[in-house]
């Protein structure tokens, strides 16, 4: 397995990948800084997960009447559709098995 | 092709580590963010779900090798990930301290700001020492760095032990 040329050419992606993972945290280690940008940069990054993450998406939806609505619309045809979707499956098994006993 | 469980979890594991290490370093500070370019929010993202596949991999790993002391499997299987010594064993106790902080940090209700600041400041020294310990142990098993050497199929037939050679012997 270890001789496969494919998997050579994935172990030495990963070794580079690790190596270079490594310089660039001694890099940042060792580097001057932070900058004044790098720190805005970073904060920036900092608010933009904030707003894709659970809290920031209940917060937008807090304010978005029509996406509320049909959340909730959405919500009210879940347990009919999973009620119906396992009933289904009952009856094509049910179906198919008694189609089982047909020999050709 | 016969696939060891083992070689499979070896190589997951490491894709998943090589993830959430480039994801996790570009959130240390402003000083790292470069090595994302500073999307601090894709490398929240792409840490987490990465975690959730690393605690998993944790888990089945160790399933089986609990598993197999209850069979009484003595084999050394050298791709396992996690092992009663040596650099297997070093892995598992930075996974569980990785994975425990990281827990802590993830679900930090309980602990105060200290308690998160504590947890932060470990599990940002544990990568630093993890990684170095990967850099190592790619050091220490860089033979599998080797490319195969091309098989000389005209030699193998004329009698030097090839497969000519063990059909000849098997008649």
């Amino acid at each position: 397995m270890l001789q496969k040329p494919w998997i050579k050419i994935f172990i030495w992606f990963m070794a580079t990948f690790f190596f270079f993972l490594a310089s660039g945290v001694i890099i940042s280690i060792f580097k001057p800084g932070p900058t004044e940008s790098e720190v805005m940069q970073f904060m920036m990054g900092m608010m933009a997960a904030m707003d894709q993450s659970m809290m920031g998406v209940a917060m937008n939806i807090e304010h978005h009447g029509v996406l509320q609505e049909v959340i909730v619309l959405s919500t009210k045809f879940m347990i009919p559709l999973i009620l119906i979707s396992t009933a289904a499956g009952f009856v094509i098994r049910y179906v198919q098995r008694r189609n089982d006993h047909v020999k050709p | 092709m016969n696939i060891r469980f083992d070689f499979i979890m070896h190589w997951v594991y490491a894709i998943v580590w090589a993830l959430l290490g480039i994801s996790g370093f570009a959130m240390v500070g402003a000083k790292y963010g470069w090595l994302l370019n500073f999307d601090y929010a894709t490398a929240d993202y792409v840490h987490r779900l990465m975690a959730a596949v690393f605690v998993l991999i944790t888990f089945i790993s160790i399933v089986y090798e609990v598993y197999r002391n209850i069979k009484n499997d003595k084999r050394y299987l050298a791709w396992s990930v996690f092992g009663k010594s040596g650099y297997q064993l070093f892995t598992f106790i930075t996974t569980l301290i990785l994975i425990i902080t990281g827990v802590l940090i993830w679900v930090h209700n309980g602990i105060g700001m200290t308690g998160m600041g504590f947890a932060l400041l470990v599990h940002e020294y544990v990568s630093y020492l993890a990684l170095a310990g990967v850099i190592w142990h790619i050091y220490v098993k860089c033979h599998a760095l080797i490319w195969p050497k091309k098989v000389d199929r005209q030699s193998e037939q004329k009698g030097r032990g090839g497969k000519a050679d063990v059909a000849k012997a098997m008649d």
